[in-house]
């Protein structure tokens, strides 16, 4: 009994004890290269910064799921007194909803660096309003990449490619919708193009009618599936372009690029946006409302959004564009490592064909429509 | 005071009845509320129209898949327990015994992982037969379809079918099976008349357990085979991820627990009837 209460009151002692390391937790959803870039880029970075504070930097999987295991996280621990993430990297359909649970805190107000992003997705997340919630850690591009070996013109829009497909049956695979988002980009790229109004179902309102339009995108759809390939992920498709199984398939541009300048991709693979456009999307910083480390949390963002390192991190190391306005930019880059991200898109492209993804309701019902119509 | 009998027994099996109810059926029977219930709360077998909706054909590909590999998991099983058993050349027996184990050992994941860049169009398997000279580069296929799921399960699930086969086959009386040799069968025949049918049940048994595990696995047709069609796992994990809905997940575990009762229901069978013979 005797040793019973000493073990009790050693182990109360370490729990009350204040601890001399802080720990930063840091929840990314999305692939591999944002875990990596949070892990091996910017933790040493902040750690160097902040003495005593150790940055725990976590992946909970590519796509929306990874988002939605965030949610889950923070859902559950709403009774708790603090969250076990601090910092949480999410996508846009997550934002608007934890931004309208509560989950998250307003924090933008106490970092400088928000100031210097005045992009319309810093505010409004597929509809929902974000403002003051969320930085955006950086803006990714879906693209269709192509082995300019094997085709020398690329299809110029999404009918021209459905054509370019009936000719070249199984030389284009996609991911469908459920191994990553470079297949649900393509998929909303499809229905933006032959769906009717894309404009509709970027900007809202939601309009539980308007699905019944698309009817006929997706019966194309499903006929065009016919002659491509279904690949296994985002990287799928990478790793059929590089051993030269498919010519095309869509891809996102910043895990393109890190492919590429990792050798695992051939030097002659090249990108194209089709017409009428892909969407893209950023990836936002937020702070949850039970994080017990507000400020350290509020400093990570701020060292993550400033100049050098969307600079040097985010465009130069990962060849994602950078989440603070360009502008901010410039004196940080040399003019090469900035001119390599728009090799294949121009600036002009991107303004004209790079859209976002469809406000929540549409995107919700454009992936059952494609399961029900088109997978099954 | 002193415990009978009876009550110390139900005292020892408590622990594990209390794991089997606070991890098995507490979850079970919670999920199987979530898919009976509509959106408004009440008893609907909404979910159940929408599972059909969506993944009817995945269904029909999950059971086919998972049959598919029984049939030649077993059939791969038999040829490994048969050699054991009956070969006589010592270095084959030998070689075959050192190495049939290792994929116990091997997660479904890794193997998956192994399967992506061997049974890809210009993968291992298909440069080396190029290379070989038995087919042209052309006439190269990809296998990361349904036959690439197969052919992951039957790698990964022949090892343990073959290795309780191989044991029951080493334990049925051997006078039999000489007998046959002596009144001029082949080997061959010697395993499929006398050896197998006096092993059936654990064969059974071994493929009635490869079957449930083989339903259960998430990483294999993930990373093997693209979403179209898929097996019901998947599509569960879709459902949660990316909608949160966990009425059409539970509703796609309702049917995924049908189809494996339809083995348990064989497996349970044949317990029953060994018991009575006995």
């Amino acid at each position: 009994m005797r040793i019973l209460t000493l073990a009790c009151s050693l182990a109360a002692l370490i729990a009350a004890s204040p601890l001399s390391a802080q720990t930063l937790n840091v929840a990314s959803a999305g692939d591999q290269n944002m875990v990596d870039y949070v892990k091996d880029y910017l933790a040493p970075m902040f750690e160097k910064a902040h003495p005593g504070v150790k940055v725990v930097s976590v992946g909970t999987g590519p796509g929306d799921s990874g988002s939605q295991k965030i949610y889950e996280k923070l859902d559950a621990q709403k009774g708790a007194n603090a969250t076990d993430f601090d910092v949480v990297v999410i996508h846009q359909k997550a934002a608007g909803q934890m931004v309208k649970e509560g989950l998250l805190n307003k924090y933008t107000g106490n970092v400088d660096t928000a100031k210097l992003v005045s992009s319309e997705t810093a505010k409004n997340s597929l509809g929902a309003d974000v403002a003051g919630y969320v930085i955006p850690m950086f803006q990714s591009q879906t693209a269709l990449a192509y082995n300019a070996d094997m085709l020398k013109n690329p299809p110029n829009n999404f009918a021209e490619l459905a054509e370019w497909v009936k000719k070249n049956p199984k030389q284009f695979g996609y991911n469908g919708i459920k191994g990553g988002m470079s297949g649900v980009a393509f998929v909303a790229g499809w229905v933006y193009a032959f769906g009717g109004d894309a404009d509709k179902l970027i900007q809202g309102p939601y309009d539980a009618a308007e699905k019944a339009k698309w009817d006929k995108a997706f019966a194309a759809l499903k006929d065009f599936n016919r002659n491509v390939v279904i690949t296994p992920g985002n990287a799928g498709t990478l790793d059929m372009l590089n051993r030269g199984e498919i010519a095309m398939g869509p891809v996102w541009v910043d895990m393109f690029y890190s492919w590429q300048a990792d050798g695992k991709l051939p030097p002659n693979m090249k990108l194209k946006l089709a017409a009428p456009g892909m969407p893209g999307q950023p990836m936002y910083y937020a702070v949850p409302e039970k994080s017990a480390q507000k400020k350290l949390a509020e400093e990570f963002i701020a060292l993550a959004t400033s100049p050098q390192v969307q600079a040097d991190g985010i465009v130069k190391k990962f060849n994602w564009y950078p989440g603070i306005d360009a502008k901010n930019l410039e004196g940080k880059l040399d003019k090469a490592a900035w001119d390599k991200l728009f090799t294949d898109i121009t600036p002009a492209d991107l303004s004209k064909n790079a859209k976002p993804f469809p406000i929540a309701p549409y995107f919700n019902d454009i992936l059952e429509g494609y399961e029900k119509k088109v997978a099954n | 005071m002193s415990l009978s009998q009876r009550q110390l027994a139900l005292l020892l099996i408590a622990p594990g009845l209390a794991l089997v109810a606070a991890l098995f059926l507490y979850p079970l029977f919670f999920s199987l509320v979530s898919a009976f219930t509509g959106p408004d709360g009440g008893f609907s077998l909404q979910s159940f129209g929408k599972a059909w909706e969506l993944y009817s054909g995945d269904v029909v590909f999950t059971v086919v898949i998972v049959l598919a590999s029984c049939f030649f998991t077993g059939l791969a099983a038999i040829v490994i327990a048969g050699t054991l058993t009956l070969g006589e050349n010592r270095w084959i027996v030998g070689t075959l015994k050192a190495l049939y184990r290792w994929p116990l050992f091997i997660p479904f994941i890794v193997a998956a992982q192994c399967m992506r860049t061997f049974l890809a169009k210009n993968g291992l398997m298909n440069n080396s037969f190029v290379s070989l000279g038995l087919i042209e580069p052309l006439q190269a296929v990809s296998f990361l379809d349904w036959r690439g799921i197969i052919a992951t399960f039957v790698w990964k699930q022949t090892p343990f079918v073959a290795l309780l086969l191989a044991g029951a086959l080493a334990a049925i009386d051997r006078a039999t099976l000489e007998a046959g040799r002596n009144l001029g069968a082949s080997r061959i025949r010697v395993l499929i008349e006398l050896a197998l049918p006096q092993v059936m049940p654990t064969l059974l048994v071994a493929l009635v357990l490869s079957f449930v595990t083989m339903l259960s696995v998430l990483s294999v047709p993930m990373m093997v085979a693209g979403s179209q069609p898929t097996m019901l796992t998947v599509d569960m994990a879709f459902r949660i991820n990316a909608y949160g809905d966990y009425a059409t997940a539970n509703a796609l575990g309702v049917i995924t627990y049908l189809i494996s009762a339809g083995a348990a229901i064989i497996y349970l069978r044949r317990g029953m009837a060994q018991e009575g013979a006995r």
